[in-house]
């Protein structure tokens, strides 16, 4: 049985004290030190001066006044529903709910027959559509590779009608740009029957990496963000930078930089819509300091994504974050490890929507359909932690007790 | 006679008072300074690039001795230097291919190839095949050296390649590739000179094709 949706929120690296803390620290960093911006955004910066926030042009930077930039983050909804196209896999994403799934941009795969590692191609990623559409406790399809036998610019149709085609859980992935936000938009809503349809039960939503780490606007992003935001479609406002190369070393200094990121972003998107369903995308990471590689499976990550998830509760929106990030090139000891702590943490953490959870291997770069089927278990059986154990009368069975130190049995009762 | 080895080996281990004094020794004797700067500093930051491969000192350090060492070559040796002492190796572009705006790794590269000897012109992120075969007709580079983080940005390595063989430069210059998903056999799909996974492989690769 699949235990999907469960509360989490059993490990909470941070104290309340040190949670309200690192929040007016991420404030403070929005009011003094504020976002950078890349070219092409004015329309945005305009519309960011008329909701209290202060341009400066000459030095191309945001700064964010707390009480201004909080009134907007309130809007965001505590709950954000992601639909299954079947009704059969909905995700509840509010409080310390728990659901797991697949995540990346993987391009290469261990091949089936040779156990080699080569391109991904667009046959892949609907045979693990369809692989994961069978495993339970993978509970939502985010498209863990890219299609390397088609061109670049036929990926964001391609990606989406292949994950739709594959699975009925529900689809999230990214888009290239405008052009394939709407096709993708077009193919969802010939898939729902309309577009009104669509809206009312997004199966499929999008991930927008909005933020450059440190603190910067990324234009493309944004652009794509608040256009997913004016469509209805959920959006994922991902930011992940690596303590040590693009956020400081320090734990409390990466959740700090990543949480006042994720408060402009949020804010950002309530000014187009009040209201739009967004998802706190902060992936606080760690580098590699001996060659500067993603050290995903490291225990501070399972501890920072924990933490991240109770300062994304704390602002009362839901949050999308990582667990199961490996160096490992194969399924290995070494993947089997990294990948249950880190799973384990996220879910005893109370993460609301966990990517990269399932099939991911070599720093995000490859996977491997045996990966999905192990980590499906590696999910399955840190989803049961959260179940917790039951002590009504039937469990605590003393009936059981009585009659076996009679002289029945446990193994026949 | 003086013991460019020490210098080397200083530097390599950071002991940063020790090679100012070794540095100032040598020129006292009379060493030129293109000779301390070769055998001396040079050879020390290969011994650390080294180290860096064979993951035994940690890159913060390795930034660490190379920026010290730019302050050792601008405020003891550059009055000192010819044109072209500081760069045997010819000049090389660097960019972070149109789309992707990850430059960690390639600034890595640049700082260790500049440690090696190397002129960088550094065109930063998110850079159009045009702006680079701009600069290679302006700068006239022996190398060019293209990054990319992402997966999905990657394509972007061919795109600009072609540009540079549409315009007519490929023959001029040796083309390097790197990024966290770049290999080999990508290297050789998008007709690429050379691919290195790290820095400080980069560095030898990129030595090897200057010469």
């Amino acid at each position: 049985m699949s235990h999907k949706g469960l509360q989490g929120g059993h490990y909470r690296p941070l104290s309340c004290e040190q949670v309200e803390s690192l929040h007016a620290a991420a404030l403070s960093v929005l009011e003094k030190t504020g976002f950078s911006y890349e070219a092409g955004l004015d329309e945005t910066l305009e519309m960011m001066e008329e909701f209290g926030m202060r341009v400066d042009r000459e030095d191309s930077r945001i700064y964010f006044p707390r009480e201004q930039l909080m009134e907007l983050v309130s809007k965001a909804p505590k709950r954000v529903v992601l639909y299954s196209r079947d009704g059969k896999n909905d995700l509840y994403l509010e409080d310390d709910r728990v659901y797991l799934g697949t995540g990346g941009a993987a391009i290469k795969i261990l091949d089936l027959e040779t156990g080699e590692a080569r391109h991904t191609t667009l046959q892949d990623l609907y045979n693990l559509g369809r692989l994961v559409d069978q495993l339970d406790n993978i509970h939502f399809f985010l498209r863990p590779c890219i299609p390397k036998d088609i061109p670049e610019a036929l990926y964001d149709e391609n990606v989406f009608y292949a994950c739709l085609k594959s699975t009925a859980k529900h689809v999230m992935a990214g888009v290239n740009d405008f052009d394939g936000f709407h096709k993708m938009m077009d193919i969802a809503s010939m898939v729902a029957g309309d577009l009104e349809n669509l809206k009312a039960r997004p199966f499929v939503s999008v991930i927008a990496s909005f933020a450059i780490s440190p603190m910067r606007l990324c234009t493309h992003s944004t652009r794509i963000m608040l256009e997913a935001v004016r469509h209805q479609i959920p959006v994922a406002l991902s930011c992940a930078p690596m303590a040590g190369v693009s956020s400081p070393i320090t734990m409390a200094g990466t959740l700090v930089q990543t949480h006042a990121e994720q408060l402009a972003g949020i804010a950002i998107c309530q000014m187009i819509q009040p209201g739009a369903a967004v998802l706190y995308g902060g992936i606080p990471g760690r580098a590699n300091l001996w060659n500067l590689g993603y050290q995903g499976g490291s225990v501070e990550c399972g501890m920072m994504n924990a933490a991240i998830h109770q300062l994304a509760d704390h602002i009362k929106v839901p949050n999308y974050n990582s667990s199961g990030l490996t160096d490992a090139k194969i399924p290995d000891a070494q993947a089997g490890w990294e990948k249950a702590m880190t799973t384990m943490l996220a879910a005893m953490g109370g993460s609301n929507y966990v990517h990269h959870a399932a099939g991911m291997l070599n720093c995000m770069i490859t996977v491997a359909h045996e990966q999905f089927v192990i980590d499906d278990e590696i999910i399955g059986l840190s989803c049961k932690v959260l179940a917790g154990i039951p002590t009504d009368p039937e469990h605590l069975a003393l009936d059981v007790i009585d009659d076996a130190a009679r002289g029945a049995d446990f193994i026949k009762s | 006679m003086s013991d460019f080895v020490q210098i080397a080996e200083n530097l390599a281990a950071g002991n940063k008072p020790r090679v100012r004094e070794l540095v100032q020794l040598a020129l006292d004797q009379g060493e030129s300074a293109k000779k301390i700067l070769d055998e001396g500093l040079m050879k020390g930051m290969g011994i650390v690039g080294g180290m860096m491969e064979r993951e035994e000192i940690m890159i913060p350090e390795v930034l660490d001795v190379a920026q010290f060492m730019s302050h050792v070559i601008n405020e003891m040796l550059k009055p000192l230097l010819l044109e072209g002492d500081m760069n045997p190796y010819g000049k090389v572009v660097f960019a972070t291919v149109q789309g992707d705006v990850h430059d960690i790794g390639k600034n890595l590269v640049i700082m260790m190839l500049e440690g090696a000897g190397f002129q960088v012109i550094d065109l930063g992120i998110d850079v159009p095949p045009e702006t680079i075969v701009e600069s290679i007709r302006e700068n006239q580079p022996n190398m060019l050296g293209l990054s990319a983080l992402l997966t999905t940005t990657m394509p972007m390595i061919k795109t600009t390649i072609d540009h540079v063989i549409d315009s007519g430069l490929r023959d001029q210059i040796k083309i390097l590739v790197g990024g966290a998903p770049v290999d080999q056999e990508f290297a050789d799909e998008v007709g690429a000179d050379g691919y290195a996974p790290d820095a400080s492989s980069a560095t030898q690769l990129a030595k090897s094709l200057a010469n």
